[in-house]
């Protein structure tokens, strides 16, 4: 269906007179038809036009207003339209699909796009599923996979507003890649949502065997109770959770010397370490006692929470195991407040990035699947004031993750406050409504296709709409989500009958 | 209230017949203990046996013990472990049930896939007791997941909840790799949770769960459980109160060289260094050699002489384990050697999912089932016909 003409304007910003009626939407994708194939086109802005001039405009206007005449203008689809203004994205010939480099022709007609014309839109190998292909507000019936191990392994930042759909996308890709064998996915849930304790989620799919859930009170049957024993924490975990002083991080690093695995028991039982103050020494058992809520009666450590003396031996390398198997490890962090959510995060990433690059050295990279961490609220671990205090491990992972096939998903409402080198080195940004000028500039300046034009087209998001720029995309592509209820119900959990052989029934 | 909680006998397990002699010794020494002790009743958290058919010499002193018990009025509750059940649900357990001599706990309804268990409500002490079978692999996970446990938790008196699985968030270090399930899988709010198959001494308690508790073996199973453990034992309760009693059949001597930079006769000479002047009278000796050798091979270290010696100072059984001794010579041959089951768990995690006939997880399940039923051996006195036939009846099920 025609939807205008081209008109005038250069490369990158052409425009478009749209034929009266036909609805041009911002970030709706448009077709020119060239002798050589098609040009692919996204409109980026819309604007008025007339044949009138401004000052008969304004006259008319003031008669309509004023003087309750009613005028109506001769031939008025002639004189009165809209004009849109276009970017080129891609050159499309059969199957394939190329940069654009040149222009439609003068007056060519551009039409709306169709299924067809994006066969060129295949589902890759490990096919990670975004959504369907959207034309301004028009959902086209055209799934959009994403190369998944690529993307994960080079990072994903999801940056958003509240209420555009972070938990939604978030569940649906869970979803998605919880039968695939190319990854496994660490999610550090704050709002214990994606299980599904009491609602639709991972437990409900028919790969579930695959979703592990760890959480620190009243798990439901199946699911693990979180426990972290102390002697598998290091100092070095504590880098981005806690400020210590000099005097502190000296202390503590005292103490891991000397009583190796059960250092945290020699800070609580008050075991001697040498050429510390004793005002050092009670700050650095006071907080340790407050964050890992522990206490201690003197001869032996208490433990009420998470972590604990005797159980949890194995916790740490379970979840690595299993995410080494491409499970989806779910960590209920609902219960901690940031920094103890932060802190095993930490446990957890250093471990995994320790066991990969063994992998890497012995050779055995290849075979493993690319391990995601999916991290809410990114910027307390990943933004500039964080980072300047000194390295984290999710920095490190951020930096140089991807080579040992161990990435991020950042979710955040606030991508400015993530250094411009890390936020390039997201490669693949999947960018929902976001309100604040400031937060879509720094996505814009580090997006792997020019974004400069997409300013309002990222400001008009609607909820569910997203725009995917990424280094394994030939375009930033426009997606409709799907709704998470929806999309997982076509496909839940079917019951499996059990013989019971061994139970005297 | 006084109860006594066994777990992981594997009578004829050893293929050694006098460590085999051993560990039917130990059960027996147990069941003295117990009567001694007059408990109410026993707890035998599954692997009474090493096998669903055990032989005959070692079921003919088991069944002459808990006759004994019978005759105290001492009950014997079970459940199966992942060793002693069999897929048909023909075993010596069924046998000894029916003869009187045990009651299964295990048991319960089926109603639209979900399993309702019973509870077993012992006559003297009015304790309910239920439990869950573990079968090879943890593959009693699908039951735990159809178990409908409202009723059990609701349920009000002193209860207590059998099981033979291994447990995610208390296992120990060295059991990573064994296959294991989540605490939550086990009903809340039973006083006492007796265990099996973690061969680990143990009791701990979780939110929700008052006492955890694993005898660990009753006698130990391999080279490194006798190292470790010395021996064996089991618990008993006395108004919550839980004691461990250990079951010492033969005391342990063990002995681990490193023996880098050693050559084979100086590894020799290390060995009897610090034993001349002992005497091992009934003791098990264990000799643990690694590292790597100076010179010459492992093969060159005279064990015969070494076993020799100890023998002469009255050892009751000498073994050796050189499975991380290397030598210089040979030092690019590296042979994996983890335990039978890890090398097993591997090969069946590489290989399944090929068939493309049944999702990977399904044919994982469906390969150790399999392994299981046909590692059934003929039955003394079972003629090949009905061997044929129980092994067929076995394989059909896992496969319907």
């Amino acid at each position: 269906m025609v939807k205008g003409i081209v008109i005038t304007g250069q490369f990158g910003r052409i425009v478009v007179r749209e034929k009266s009626g036909k609805k041009i939407e911002l970030g709706e994708l448009l077709v020119a038809d060239t002798k050589e194939g098609k040009i692919l086109l996204q409109v980026f802005n819309l604007i008025y036009g007339s044949q009138i001039s401004p000052q008969n405009l304004e006259l008319i206007s003031g008669m309509k207003l004023e003087e309750e005449v009613d005028f109506d203008f001769a031939d008025a689809k002639l004189r009165n339209y809209i004009l849109a203004e276009l970017k080129n994205l891609v050159v499309i010939n059969k199957n394939s699909a190329r940069t654009a480099k040149e222009l439609p022709s003068f007056f060519s007609e551009v039409r709306d796009v169709s299924k067809d014309d994006l066969s060129f839109l295949t589902k890759p190998k490990n096919p990670l599923f975004v959504g369907n292909l959207r034309s301004g507000s028009r959902e086209i019936d055209l799934p959009i996979y994403l190369k998944g191990d690529d993307v994960f392994s080079h990072h994903i930042l999801i940056p958003a507003t509240t209420g555009r759909g972070k938990s939604n996308l978030t569940s649906c890709m869970l979803w998605d890649t919880l039968d695939k064998d190319y990854c496994g996915i660490l999610v550090l849930d704050p709002h214990d949502e994606y299980y599904g304790r009491n609602k639709l989620g991972l437990k409900d799919h028919p790969s579930r065997g695959k979703a592990v859930y760890y959480t620190p009170k009243n798990a439901p049957p199946g699911a693990r109770t979180l426990k972290i024993n102390l002697n598998q924490i290091t100092p070095t975990h504590f880098r981005g959770v806690v400020d210590w002083s000099d005097a502190q991080r000296e202390a503590l690093n005292a103490y891991y010397r000397k009583y190796r695995e059960g250092w945290i028991k020699a800070v609580v039982l008050d075991k001697e370490v040498d050429g510390f103050q004793e005002g050092t020494l009670a700050v650095l058992k006071r907080r340790i006692f407050q964050l890992l809520d522990i206490e201690s009666d003197g001869s032996s450590v208490i433990c009420r929470g998470v972590f604990d003396m005797t159980a949890g031996e194995t916790t740490i390398r379970d979840i690595v195991s299993e995410l080494e198997q491409s499970k989806t490890v779910i960590v209920d962090t609902s219960n901690f407040d940031g920094r103890v959510e932060i802190l095993i995060g930490s446990i957890i990433a250093t471990s995994i990035l320790g066991r990969y690059k063994q992998y890497k050295v012995s050779g055995q990279l290849d075979s493993k699947p690319v391990i995601s961490i999916i991290l809410e609220e990114a910027p307390r671990v990943l933004g500039k004031e964080v980072l300047e205090k000194g390295r984290n491990i999710f920095g490190v992972i951020a930096k140089e993750g991807r080579k040992f096939k161990v990435g991020l998903t950042a979710i955040t409402q606030l991508p400015s406050l993530i250094p411009r080198d890390i936020l390039a080195n997201m490669n693949t940004k999947i960018i929902l409504g976001l309100e604040m000028k400031p937060e879509r500039q720094a996505i814009i300046e580090s997006a792997s296709q020019d974004l400069s034009d997409d300013d309002r087209n990222i400001a008009s998001l609607d909820k569910g709409e997203a725009l995917i720029t990424s280094n394994f995309a030939r375009f930033a592509t426009p997606v409709k989500i799907p709704l998470f209820e929806e999309f997982a119900l076509k496909a839940a959990k079917k019951e499996t009958a059990n013989d019971f052989s061994g139970i005297k029934l | 209230m006084k109860f006594a909680h066994l777990a992981d006998c594997h009578i004829g397990s050893w293929r050694d017949p006098k460590l085999r002699e051993s560990s039917t010794k130990a059960f027996v020494k147990a069941v003295e203990k117990i009567k001694e002790e007059n408990v109410d009743f026993v707890l035998l958290s599954g692997d009474l046996f090493n096998t669903s058919h055990p032989p005959v010499d070692s079921l003919r002193i088991v069944v002459a013990k808990l006759k004994e018990l019978k005759d105290s009025s001492i009950p014997v509750y079970i459940v199966a472990g992942s060793h002693d059940f069999s897929p048909s649900g023909k075993t010596m357990l069924d046998v000894l049930e029916s003869a009187g001599f045990v009651v299964n706990v295990a048991r319960g309804k089926v109603e639209e896939n979900r399993l309702y268990l019973n509870f077993t409500v012992d006559k003297k002490t009015n304790a309910k007791i239920t439990g869950m079978i573990g079968k090879k692999g943890g593959l009693e996970k699908s039951y735990y997941e159809s178990l409908v446990r409202a009723p059990l938790e609701k349920e009000a008196g002193y209860k207590i909840f059998m099981f033979h699985t291994a447990l995610t968030e208390l296992k120990p270090k060295e059991l990573e790799k064994m296959d294991s399930a989540p605490v939550s899988f086990l009903p809340k709010g039973f006083d006492y949770y007796a265990g099996g198959h973690v061969h680990i001494v143990d009791k701990k308690s979780l939110e929700g769960y008052k006492a955890i508790v694993f005898p660990g073996p009753l006698f130990p199973n391999s080279f490194s459980e006798i190292e470790k453990l010395q021996n064996g034992g089991f618990y008993i309760v006395e108004d919550d109160a839980i004691r461990y009693e250990p079951i010492v059949v033969n005391p342990v001597f063990s002995i681990n060289i490193d023996c880098s930079s050693k050559n084979p006769e100086e590894v020799e000479l290390e060995i009897m260094k610090g034993v001349k002047n002992k005497e091992f009278l009934n003791t098990i000796v264990t000799i643990r050699l690694f590292g790597q050798l100076k010179t010459g091979r492992p093969s060159d270290i005279n064990f015969k002489e070494v076993f020799r010696k100890f023998y002469g100072k009255g050892a009751f059984f000498v073994m050796k384990n050189s499975n991380k001794l290397t030598s210089r010579e040979f030092e690019e041959v590296k042979v994996d050697t983890g335990s039978v089951d890890d090398i097993e768990e591997k090969l069946i995690a590489e290989n399944s999912g090929q068939s493309g006939m049944f999702d990977p997880e399904k044919e994982r399940r469906m390969i150790k089932e399999l392994m299981h039923a046909l590692s059934a051996e003929k039955n003394e006195g079972e003629n090949s016909a009905d061997f044929e036939k129980r092994l067929r009846e076995s394989m059909n099920k896992i496969l319907e």
